[in-house]
């Protein structure tokens, strides 16, 4: 395998697996303190991409703007999604197959709303209007400020997050709702509360991420839903419980998708369209094999224990 | 205006009908009887359908004594020429070759649901389960459409025709192939209404209720669910190749997650637990989807900006959420089971 084409991959998967973790750190989140697998987070992470991209038509061309409107849409979708659905249905003590079913139901009608304003307004395979411009070149290494932008947001935002859990007394909340949440009903956390902000919390990074893959791909309903299951192969691999585990996953899966891919690619022949395999041999080889991912790998003290 | 002919359409409702409830009565034998939750029923569809994809480009023209074209790139046109000939002059071959389609779909189907219920019973949590159904079907997707050479990835099979192509009546042979999946959907509610309301239909029903409760009644847990996985697949494979040879087409992108969805969309709203619910929601699921495409058109015709078509899953969506929410049981809910020996101490209890 060349080596430009070693760097390049590797380049592409800090990028991406940047993005995955900042989404699949909202999974295990969502997995942890609200006990819901929710494949609806796709569709917030697509919403995120769709604000953005609405905001950048309009002239706007400051990231940091771009991404905060991304966030405050993602957030207030998930919010709702939350006050909606899922809090009415977990009042009534439903099995888990009928939240995973409705989180479904909510990604398609999120989707598919989707579908009818890019059709309508003709925001088909149209990118976020941001300046293009190369800040490193290296023979056949080219890094643009879209890179710039992705990678180290993508990661400022997972630190902060791990910092938020770790450090601040909502974190301290949330973990203990995901420890035990009949024991923090009682020593007085507000669950309902630390709810409502989890959400805020998850729909937002989904929405950021959502924004952020924009810039390098173009915007379209399907992208939040295309990446869902890579996603969650990267939860998976952090046992949908460890923060650290999730993001050490989520550059394994990005690393296998990009250059252990190629990889396979030059030197055994294995055609590229088996690419959106890979993160199902993850999932399905984790869950079968090793369900608790990488947590054993880190101390589990601060982690989202369940 | 557009029109509307009533007598195509009612055939085209009652032929999905048909296939719908092949569907949505597997669905319910394996998660409403047996609570198996199988987010994969796209894979078991999909089997059916690939099943006849190969066996109408490869065992077809061998059963009408002709040279086996490849199906793909240059020789595409040839071959589909050669199989709509076939179909269209020598109803025996057809009628073979059909019945090999689903013997071949029902048995590897079979194959793989009680393989699958075995492998996930290594798995730590229940709901694991879901997902790795929902990932299976989309690996044996991908790796279908990989294979460019199985079913030819990027066009699909076209003229994957029904078994009385070969009348000159195309209203004929429309409504004869709506008798068929009626019949076949017919045979499998009665199927699994005996199998509900035997013993083993009891067990699995345990089995749903409380695992460890049936265990301890001395019952083998994991072959019934093996078992009702064997079932439930064969029967989702049968409708896969109805499926198919109803839209004359097979491609690996029609067996998506969606479908998946679609089917617990009918289970749902029919009644989780009931086939009775399970046809229902077949039949309203199947109007639905007919009555969204004409309205898409009609939309479409009348100039509005507004594309309909998305407005199907947005329906099928709210569906969900509101009987979820609302009626968890569907419109026709579950009833409590009734024995023989239950009927009698009834009847001894009033004396």
């Amino acid at each position: 395998m060349p080596t430009a084409l070693l760097v390049t991959s590797v380049v592409n998967t800090i990028q991406i697996g940047s993005l995955y973790a900042l989404m699949a750190l909202g999974i295990t989140l969502t997995f942890s303190v609200i006990r819901l697998p929710n494949f609806a987070h796709a569709e917030y992470v697509t919403v995120g991409a769709f604000a953005a991209l609405i905001v950048s038509l309009s002239g706007e061309v400051n990231p940091l703007v771009i991404m905060t409107a991304a966030f405050v849409v993602g957030a207030l979708v998930a919010l709702v999604s939350h006050l909606a659905v899922f809090k009415p249905l977990e009042g009534r003590n439903v099995s888990l197959y009928t939240l995973i079913l409705s989180s479904f139901a909510v990604g398609l009608i999120i989707r598919y709303i989707l579908f009818m304003i890019a059709d309508y307004f003709n925001l088909f395979d149209t990118r976020i209007r941001i300046p293009l411009q190369i800040i490193y070149r290296e023979g056949a290494l080219i890094l643009t400020n879209i890179f710039a932008w992705v990678a180290p947001t993508s990661i400022v935002l997972v630190l902060l997050l791990t910092l938020l859990l770790n450090a601040t007394p909502l974190g301290r909340e949330m973990r203990a709702l995901a420890n035990n949440i009949g024991l923090a009903r009682v020593i007085g956390i507000p669950v309902e509360r630390v709810k409502n902000y989890t959400w805020i919390l998850v729909g937002g990074l989904a929405g950021v991420a959502g924004a952020l893959w924009g810039l390098q791909t173009a915007v379209s309903p399907l992208m939040g839903w295309v990446a869902i299951l890579s996603v969650f192969a990267a939860a998976i691999l952090g046992g949908l419980s460890s923060f650290s585990g999730t993001i050490l996953g989520a550059y394994v899966v990005a690393f296998s998708e990009n250059t252990v891919m190629l990889f396979l690619n030059f030197n055994f022949g294995l055609d590229l369209a088996y690419k959106p395999a890979i993160p199902f041999f993850i999932i399905i080889v984790v869950l079968l094999i090793r369900p608790q991912g990488f947590t054993e790998l880190f101390n589990r003290s601060r982690d989202l224990q369940r | 205006m557009i029109n509307i002919d009533i007598g195509a359409t009612a055939v085209a409702v009652l032929t999905l009908f048909g296939i719908y409830a092949l569907m949505a009565i597997s669905l319910n034998l394996e998660y409403g009887v047996a609570g198996v939750p199988n987010f994969g029923q796209a894979l078991f569809v999909s089997i059916g359908a690939y099943v006849a994809g190969l066996t109408y480009t490869r065992l077809l023209p061998l059963l009408a004594g002709e040279q086996v074209i490849h199906p793909c790139r240059a020789t595409m046109g040839a071959a589909l020429q050669l199989r709509s000939e076939i179909m269209a002059t020598q109803p025996v071959a057809g009628f073979i070759n059909l019945g090999f389609t689903f013997l071949i779909a029902a048995v590897l189907a079979g194959l793989v649901g009680f393989a699958v219920s075995y492998v996930t019973l290594r798995l730590k949590e229940e709901w694991f389960l879901a997902l790795v159904l929902l990932v299976g079907g989309e690996i044996i997707r991908i790796v279908v459409r990989g294979a460019d050479d199985l079913i030819c990835s990027h066009n699909g099979i076209s003229g994957v025709a029904q078994p009385f192509y070969f009348l000159d009546d195309p209203r004929a042979s429309a409504v004869l192939f709506m008798l068929l999946a009626l019949v076949l959907a017919a045979l499998a509610y009665f199927y699994s209404q005996r199998l509900v309301h035997s013993p083993f239909g009891r067990m699995l029903k345990g089995l749903r209720e409380n695992e460890e409760v049936t265990r301890s009644l001395g019952k083998g847990i994991s072959l019934a669910r093996a078992q009702i996985m064997l079932i439930g697949s064969v029967i989702a494979a049968v409708g896969g190749v109805l499926f198919a040879l109803n839209t004359g087409f097979v491609n690996t992108n029609d067996y998506v997650v969606t479908l998946t969805l679609d089917v617990w969309v009918m289970v749902v709203l029919g009644g989780v637990g009931n086939n009775r619910g399970a046809l229902l929601g077949a039949l309203l699921i199947a109007i639905m989807d007919r009555i969204t495409q004409i309205a898409a058109i009609a939309l479409n015709m009348s100039g509005s900006p507004i594309e309909f078509n998305y407005a199907r899953f947005i329906l099928f969506g709210l569906i969900l959420l509101l009987m979820l929410r609302y009626r968890p049981g569907g419109l026709l809910p579950e009833s409590p089971l009734t024995t023989d020996a239950h009927e009698i101490l009834r009847r001894v209890r009033e004396r």
